[in-house]
């Protein structure tokens, strides 16, 4: 059995055509599910290597139009679960309503609004229901327990689970705080997608267990930023490693601290 | 502290501005610093040794002077200055920045952190700091850390760090970003001080209120004057904290005229002004909604102000809201117009104002002369041009003859 793997790109990154090029690779590498990012210049979740990608995929002329087609593209090519994520600003400028509508006919499988939260959503939570869209609220390693409880309360189908502190693209060392936390969400019965500094198939595996699916993105940017041989090709064989088979890692038992860190 | 304090909302917002729109791991930072203000606010305790700063150390209450020259030589009403230039380091971001840094100290943080475009507010921060005895980093657009050298220096001697921020335009929004990006790393040591009345609740709230000092000494100033109240005020926009400062005090005073003056740069073009409220519409940066200058996609533009504590893409939340309900008129005010000022204010007054002052200045000039002799004007003179004069001398000096 392989393991689940959401990876994330950019719309638009490096160019449109290069970013739907990548997400094939990442469906031929064993990817499960694809996150695209719509790009905005102020990303208050994201670190270096996100935020230069963004400025380089809106310097190419990101809009939100292009990021429907792109989107539209890959559910209808490659038939991977695709999840959208941005800002706020940018739903928000579109007319919330109207990009939710369009996401839902588009087929995706849900929404990350990061800083568009429980009780300060502009109304998206209610408008995801309307359209029949989950909207997946994010939770991290610092969400009071009463904030988790509010957002299961809402039932939703989905929870990103955030495994760092901070922003995106530094190491995230998967530690048993890690492990307890995911284990207490995965037994409420929503699907949990856990990412942020995930980078090494140890990781992927030591988490497998307790997630849905994991999340991979800084790696899948570093690796696109490098300018060795063909891009599209390394993202593929980056992917395949990434999903390898569970059973071929022995599991290191209860310390999981233990385990690499490669991005550095 | 009555009648102000009636906005925002529990949420924070202002109307349908301000809120709190920030990745989750922050989110319980913030309610915590809320729920710590909420408690100390009002505290005896934490009131008495605010006011004893501003007092002893700030050198509250700053005086109002009448600008007898200025408004003999516009012919109209009579222009009164706010002397927020005179406070200890030169503007009126000490106000808050003490305030910040109490509170920051009462919540056990180690170090403040911060955005600086003018360098002013970096300079207060790291003077309340050193004061207080927190670590301090600055971070600060290199376009502005070239402009305004003296304030670098400042900031250094005073023992804080100057984090150069080279990304985008280097200027005010990529520092605002860059330091966002460190809280986010470590919000529980640290404690983001945000430099003006922006960001999310509470800091558009807690900035207001630590700057209301201004207003509300200057209501019992005027109050000794034949008219009792001033017929208009008029201060700079930024953010907007300074603004907020003078304007909270006089809020339900009807007869009470506001303006807001915004930078209108080199021209109305995208990219050569922050006039953001006369151009921008509504949207979310920095955790907040507010006016924003931006594209149809929804991406911040850039912007542009001779001053460099005015080019923000988005002003404050409570601003946009006073604007919606006009109870504020926002104006603009050129580089041009500002530099005239400038020159007008030191020339006629002896009084050398910061370049985000001199667009109040500018202002309340051209409102003095549409107006007659029995109306008042007072503006907040919200900070004093050292720090400029480098700039000015290299960029205007031939020009109004100093070179
Ligand atoms: C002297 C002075 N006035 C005004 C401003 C603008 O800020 P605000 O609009 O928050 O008062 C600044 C900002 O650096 C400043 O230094």
């Amino acid at each position: 059995m392989k393991n689940r793997l959401m990876c994330h790109l950019i719309a638009n990154y490096p160019d449109f055509n290069k970013s739907f090029e990548i997400a094939e690779a990442l469906a031929r590498g064993g990817a499960d599910s694809i996150e695209v990012q719509f790009p905005f210049s102020d990303p208050s979740a994201d670190g270096p290597y996100i935020l230069k990608a963004c400025d380089i995929a809106l310097k190419n002329g990101f809009t939100v139009d292009k990021g429907f087609d792109l989107v539209r593209r890959i559910v209808n090519i490659t038939k991977l679960d695709v999840f959208i994520m941005s800002y706020a600003n940018i739903p928000y400028t579109r007319g919330l309503e109207s990009f939710v509508k369009e996401s839902a006919s588009i087929g995706i499988r849900g929404l990350i609004i990061p800083d568009l939260t429980l009780n300060n959503d502009e109304g998206l939570i209610e408008l995801g229901e309307k359209y029949t869209i989950p909207i997946i609220p994010v939770i991290t390693l610092t969400t009071p327990q009463e904030r988790i409880d509010a957002i299961l309360s809402i039932q939703p189908e989905y929870v990103y689970a955030v495994l760092r502190k901070g922003i995106t693209g530094e190491s995230t060392e998967i530690t048993n705080e890690n492990i307890t936390f995911l284990k207490n969400l995965s037994q409420e019965g929503v699907k949990v997608l856990g990412g942020f500094g995930i980078n090494s198939r140890e990781q992927v595996n030591s988490l497998a267990p307790y997630l849905f699916t994991s999340v991979a993105g800084t790696v899948f940017v570093k690796e696109i930023e490098k300018e060795t041989g063909d891009m599209i090709n390394r993202i593929e064989v980056l992917t395949a490693s990434l999903v390898t088979d569970q059973s071929t890692t022995t599991s290191k038992g209860g310390d999981f601290s233990s385990s690499i860190n490669i991005c550095r | 502290m009555s009648t102000m304090v009636k906005t925002p909302n529990k949420e924070g917002y202002f109307g349908e501005y301000g809120g709190s729109f920030l990745p989750p791991d922050l989110q319980p930072v913030m309610d915590e610093i809320t729920k710590t203000y909420n408690e100390i606010r009002n505290s005896p305790g934490f009131q008495e040794e605010l006011t004893a700063l501003y007092q002893d150390y700030v050198g509250r209450p700053s005086p109002i002077f009448y600008a007898k020259n200025l408004s003999k030589k516009m012919g109209g009403a009579q222009i009164y200055l706010k002397r927020e230039d005179l406070n200890h380091t030169g503007a009126h971001k000490i106000n808050h920045c003490l305030g910040e840094v109490l509170l920051a100290k009462k919540m056990g943080k180690k170090k403040v952190i911060a955005e600086t475009g003018a360098g002013q507010h970096g300079v207060a921060l790291a003077t309340a700091a050193a004061l207080l005895g927190l670590e301090c980093d600055i971070y600060m657009g290199e376009v502005d850390i070239a402009k305004e050298h003296p304030n670098v220096i400042r900031m250094k001697i005073l023992g804080a760090k100057v984090v150069p921020v080279k990304s985008g335009l280097k200027t005010l929004k990529e520092a605002v970003d860059e330091a966002f990006g460190a809280y986010v790393q470590d919000p529980v040591t640290q404690f983001y001080a945000i430099g003006s009345v922006v960001g999310p609740h509470p800091f558009p709230m807690m900035v207001r209120d630590f700057q209301t000092i201004v207003g509300i000494e200057a209501k019992e100033q005027f109050s000794k004057s034949p008219g009792g109240l001033p017929d208009n005020l008029v201060a700079c926009v930024g953010g907007g904290s300074n603004a907020l400062g003078l304007f909270t005090a006089f809020m339900d005073d009807e007869s009470v005229k506001m303006y807001g003056a915004e930078p209108s740069g080199k021209s109305f073009k995208k990219g050569e002004h922050a006039a953001t409220m006369t151009l921008g519409k509504p949207g979310i940066i920095h955790g907040f909604k507010c006016y924003l200058l931006q594209d149809d996609e929804g991406n911040p533009d850039p912007v542009y102000s001779v001053a460099s504590g005015l080019d923000y893409p988005g002003v404050g939340p409570e601003h946009s809201y006073l604007k919606d309900i006009e109870r504020v008129e926002y104006t603009t005010v050129n580089d041009k117009e500002a530099i005239d000022a400038f020159f007008e204010l030191s020339r006629e007054e002896g009084i050398i104002p910061a370049l985000e002052s001199a667009h109040a200045v500018a202002y309340a000039l051209k409102l003095a002369a549409e107006l007659p002799k029995d109306k008042t004007i007072l503006m907040n003179l919200s900070g004093r041009g050292d720090k400029d004069i480098d700039f000015i001398a290299e960029k205007y000096g031939e020009e109004y003859g100093i070179l």
